[in-house]
């Protein structure tokens, strides 16, 4: 494999490293002294190879911080090799960084089998109710909230993109109970999994909600900060996009659930929104 | 432009024609500073008019106009200026520049918002006719992405003939890097560690595209912006920075109310207050991002978000003479009186502060909106419009004359005719806003 380099007085970055999650890869490094004038970082990645050459077909993104969120990879574990050229102010690009190699995780929506999903997991809410900035007609579309059937109702029209928090004056600045209803024939031998994807949520006030299956308070499920932009734009696989998606992979004890109609409700009495990308009940594959 | 470093010769000549060219060299333009070039020049008279022009190659650039401000300690009969804010270039066309390069003026103040970092899409395109390449679609982020925002600002041959017609004084607001951000934090999720290089190139494309003196290029995510020019003894113009030393937003009531908070951070304060409190001018101006009068207390990203600072910059301001802030940022022109104790409005006026709404932000506009009651519901407030434009303002040093003016339109056209909406006299010595007409 080989890599290009060029002579310059830019100096690489250096502490290039890596952490897999789900759907993604976030990177991190140790930014040029403030000396070099930025334009931006180049990174380079290449999926299971051993080393990733810097042209532009493997370019993933410029970005202008020493962090990278390698977002979109979908549920399956992706292994991927990263370079990192610095860029400065007159576009003289440094020699690239040493490379690293990280691995995503596998997520249950991959290894487990479906027993309920609202919307694709595939970093977009698009397919939901009101995406991507019908936020103004939340109270109106939903004003108990979402009662969700799996299998009966449709997702274009039953699930709302965004569930609002208490700290959103445009939903009434009130508490928001999403309940998603689901049929087994047979209740569950082992435990199963949760998963709850989102694209964004409030950057500063994503709050929590309360998890409760079939009447039984589970937990309280604490949201990661995103960037605040979800409400108006619903494809975080855009390139450039600003969106920070979060992802809650949960375990639920297969006592929860029983034969027949099972309900999962989460109940937003904290915070502002989150912006859904999917979310689903999954079996775990014995 | 290629890769190396480019020669630019200047001019400066006291007629346009160029017959009697008084200073000219050379500017080396560097692919480091995007090839702009910042020449310094010295030895000019005060007071006067003088054109200037470049040279690279074979181009020659068109002419422009500057002035030189009045010599320290001389009484100038007057002093005109325009302010401006809020150029959201996709919102619509830039018509009150086009009036404003009819106007005569000594200096144009620019309030910030020159540019704005949003991706630019069929959903806030607005200005009819306009098209942008797809680089314009993603919110800017790198330097290059910076750069290539000025360029399509800049393109607009109203702003150009702005720009070419006076001295343009700049200050900044949150657009130049990222809505509503304050110091090192973002309201988007970017952490604190990570902002300041998001900040780095955001002031260095500022500085890059705008008449700074050197003093002001950005080393790394900081940059000295603030600073002072005197009009003679007529006029003292405080350039603040209302952006990079700002407290974050408040937590809670009892931290908006901190006695601590800061809008300008310890040493911009002192700075300020040394130059109202000292000054000899008859004017002491203050141009400022964020809107200083008393509006709702919800309004956390203007000075209502820091009330204990905002009562020691009126304390400053009673001590000095004829104080007046010249602002932008909420789209709406606004005329009020500085009150002593915004929580009664009966007490001492102290000054006035003049907000231009915006040049094309928020499109069209209105003479009212959802947002009037706010303003007006306060006796102090003595105008609020919602449509595009600017304010001219003339001083002597027996009042100050501010007219605001509109167009009705933007986003169809640069067609629409000026109106003044309003026009106030505040006389030397006697604080407030006199409506005429």
């Amino acid at each position: 494999m080989s890599v290009t380099t060029s002579a310059s007085n830019v100096p690489p970055i250096t502490g290039l490293q890596g952490e897999g999650e789900l759907a993604g890869i976030v990177l991190d490094w140790t930014p040029v002294p403030w000396e070099t004038v930025v334009d931006h970082y180049a990174v380079y990645g290449a999926r299971d190879a051993d080393d990733v050459a810097v042209e532009p077909d493997t370019l993933l993104t410029k970005t202008v911080y020493p962090h990278f969120e390698h977002r979109g990879l979908g549920g399956a574990s992706e292994r991927w090799v990263y370079r990192v050229v610095t860029v400065d102010a007159a576009s003289t690009r440094s020699r690239p960084s040493d490379p690293v190699t990280v691995s995503s995780r596998e997520s249950v929506t991959v290894s487990g089998s479906p027993l309920a999903v609202v919307g694709e997991f595939d970093g977009k809410g698009l397919e939901l109710a009101l995406s991507p900035a019908g936020y103004a007609q939340y109270n109106a579309t939903f004003p108990d909230g979402v009662d969700f059937r799996y299998g009966t109702d449709d997702v274009g029209t039953g699930w709302s993109y965004l569930q609002p928090g208490p700290a959103d004056s445009w939903a009434g600045r009130r508490d928001h109970l999403f309940r998603l209803r689901f049929e087994l024939e047979a209740a569950p031998s082992d435990d199963v999994d949760l998963a709850l994807w989102l694209i964004d949520s409030h950057a500063s006030i994503p709050g929590s909600a309360v998890l409760t299956v079939n009447g039984t308070e589970v937990d309280r499920l604490v949201f990661e900060g995103g960037a605040t932009k979800g409400s108006t734009q619903g494809d975080s696989t855009v390139p450039g996009s600003p969106l920070k998606p979060s992802y809650i992979e949960y375990p639920l004890t297969s006592g929860l659930f029983i034969a027949g109609e099972n309900t999962l409700e989460l109940f937003k009495d904290d915070g502002s929104w989150i912006a859904y990308d999917a979310i689903g009940v999954f079996a775990r594959s014995t | 432009m290629p890769s190396r470093p480019v020669p630019v010769q200047w001019e400066m000549s006291t007629d346009e024609r160029f017959r009697r060219v008084v200073r000219r060299g050379t500017a080396v333009a560097s692919p480091e500073l995007a090839h702009a070039v910042h020449p310094h020049v010295d030895g000019l008279q005060p007071g006067r008019e003088y054109f200037y022009r470049f040279k690279a190659g074979s181009e020659v650039s068109p002419v422009g106009r500057t002035k030189t401000l009045p010599a320290r300690g001389e009484l100038a009969e007057s002093f005109a200026f325009a302010t401006a804010s809020c150029q959201a270039w996709y919102h619509g066309h830039f018509s009150a520049y086009r009036h404003m390069a009819a106007e005569e003026l000594d200096a144009v103040f620019f309030v910030g918002d020159y540019i704005y970092e949003y991706g630019i899409t069929d959903a806030n395109l607005w200005r009819q006719g306009a098209t942008v390449t797809p680089e314009h679609a993603v919110e800017i982020e790198t330097l290059e992405q910076y750069r290539l925002r000025y360029a399509l600002f800049k393109s607009d041959p109203h702003l150009q003939a702005v720009h070419a017609l006076a001295p343009w004084i700049v200050t900044w607001d949150d657009h130049e890097v990222q809505n509503n951000y304050g110091a090192d934090g973002s309201r988007y999720g970017v952490s604190p560690e990570h902002f300041v290089h998001l900040r780095a190139v955001g002031y260095r494309a500022f500085y890059e595209n705008l008449p700074l003196s050197l003093s002001t290029l950005p080393d790394g995510p900081d940059a000295a912006l603030y600073r002072r020019f005197d009009a003679g003894s007529l006029a003292r113009f405080n350039i603040l920075d209302t952006r990079q030393y700002r407290d974050a937003p408040p937590v809670d009531t009892d931290d908006q109310y901190d006695e601590q908070r800061t809008m300008l951070g310890p040493d911009q304060e002192q700075w300020l207050y040394d130059g109202l409190t000292s000054s000899p001018a008859t004017w002491n101006v203050c141009v400022n991002g964020v809107t200083v009068t008393a509006i709702t207390e919800d309004r956390t990203d203007q000075w209502d978000g820091y009330p204990a600072a905002r009562q020691r910059l009126i304390g400053a301001m009673q001590q000095s003479s004829n104080p007046v802030v010249l602002t932008g940022d909420i789209h709406r022109h606004v005329a009020a009186e500085l009150k002593a104790d915004f929580a009664d409005p009966s007490s001492e006026t102290v000054g006035v502060e003049l907000i231009c709404s915006s040049i094309a932000s928020d499109g069209d506009g209105a003479p009212t909106d959802g947002y009037t009651p706010d303003w007006t519901q306060h006796p102090y407030v003595k105008l609020y419009d919602g449509r595009r434009g600017y304010v001219h303002c003339r001083m002597t040093p027996e009042e100050l004359t501010s007219q605001f003016k509109i167009v009705q339109w933007i986003r169809a056209d640069a067609d629409a005719p000026l109106e003044t909406v309003a026009r106030f006299v505040t006389p030397a010595g006697g604080p407030g806003l006199e409506k005429e007409g």
